[in-house]
């Protein structure tokens, strides 16, 4: 259950910004979450707003999450693309070679915030 | 402006940042502090009893004075690894995380100034043993060198598909217990197929820390990566 750690990390990073913007109220916050990224966004958006509701700026706030596709380069043949809805390719949709390099995939990020 | 609904008043900001920012900040200094001492320090990752502490004190068995080593030991509860560790006469530091499932970079910033205390002439290797935890060690950086999993023929050779996270961002891939083939349906060949899969650049090791099978690899991987050209950098800077 790292996903509390992370919604605390998330928390305090929209606290500190809101504080520094002068919000009264974080509105929705957007953050990119990899499918390689080892966390399961459920329960991450449990703990988040779990967390959340404990503070008044943030008690309304709407949490987005976007999953990004995975990049993967082909050792064999060198062909990069991008997994559609799949995330766990195995074979190249080129050559048919089964060595295949994911690219990204472990992201994490906090990309917007919207306040008022 | 607009007056209606108040969307005046709205601020977006693009963030784009970790959300660790502030743990990989704590990371960077933490890999300072690591240099400052001369060392190197290995992240050791594994599922509960897949043999990281008994693989600790094989190494330090193994490695005699030829290699200063110091520990970190991560658990949820009690200072037993610690123990073992310094009845070997090497220098150990306990954090017990109090239920959280991981290492972050704040508690091992913590152990590394206790370890610095212990250890006033500095360390070749700094090991910091991870919480037994398959999932979520890997999401934190600790401001270590190099990160090593684990796995143990017991668990099965299932696991590098299952749990990718830890291997996608490791360096070494060690499976442990390899005295227990006969006696479980544990495929090599899978293991290795699904880490590599995950991870090409994995370096895989099989050994066993009871009778000593493919130590001698685990153990020139360290002399190497404590001589490695890197580290010499760091350390004369240091």
């Amino acid at each position: 259950m790292h996903e509390l750690s992370l919604a605390q990390a998330l928390i305090d990073e929209v606290l500190r910004l809101s504080a520094e913007h002068g919000a009264k109220k974080v509105l929705r916050v957007d953050v990119m979450i990899g499918a390689f990224s080892g966390v399961v966004q459920d329960s991450f958006r449990f703990c988040f707003e779990t967390l959340a509701s404990a503070c008044e700026s943030t008690v309304d706030t709407a949490l987005m999450i976007e999953t990004p596709p995975v990049s993967y380069l082909c050792i064999g043949c060198g062909h990069a693309f991008k997994a559609d809805k799949d995330m766990r390719v195995v074979i190249c949709p080129s050559c048919h070679g089964g060595e295949l390099f994911p690219q990204g995939g472990d992201e994490l990020l906090l990309v917007r915030i919207e306040m008022e | 402006m607009c007056e209606e609904c108040g969307c005046a008043n709205r601020k977006i900001l693009h963030v784009n940042k970790a959300v660790l920012a502030a743990n990989d900040a704590m990371a960077g200094l933490n890999r300072k502090r690591i240099e400052a001492m001369g060392a190197v320090a290995i992240n050791l990752m594994s599922s509960p009893g897949s043999g990281k502490t008994t693989l600790l004190e094989k190494t330090i068995d193994l490695v005699g004075d030829s290699l200063k080593i110091g520990v970190i030991e991560g658990d949820i509860e009690t200072d037993r690894d610690a123990a073992r560790i310094r009845a070997r006469g090497i220098p150990a530091v306990q954090l017990t995380t109090g239920g959280a499932c991981h290492l972050d970079a704040p508690l091992v910033h913590r152990g590394l100034y206790e370890l610095e205390v212990q250890t006033p002439c500095g360390l070749d290797i700094i090991f910091i043993e991870n919480v037994g935890n398959l999932v979520c060690p890997a999401s934190f950086s600790l401001g270590e060198h190099k990160r090593v999993v684990l796995l143990s023929v017991p668990e099965g050779s299932d696991k590098p598909a299952k749990y990718p996270r830890a291997f996608m961002g490791s360096q070494v891939f060690v499976i442990t217990k390899t005295d227990l083939m006969p006696y479980f349906d544990f495929s090599l060949a899978e293991a290795e197929k699904e880490a590599l899969r995950l991870n090409p650049r994995l370096n895989i090791l099989c050994l066993s820390s009871v009778n000593g099978d493919g130590m001698d690899g685990w153990i020139d991987y360290l002399n190497k990566l404590v001589n490695s050209p890197a580290r010499t950098r760091a350390r004369v800077v240091a």
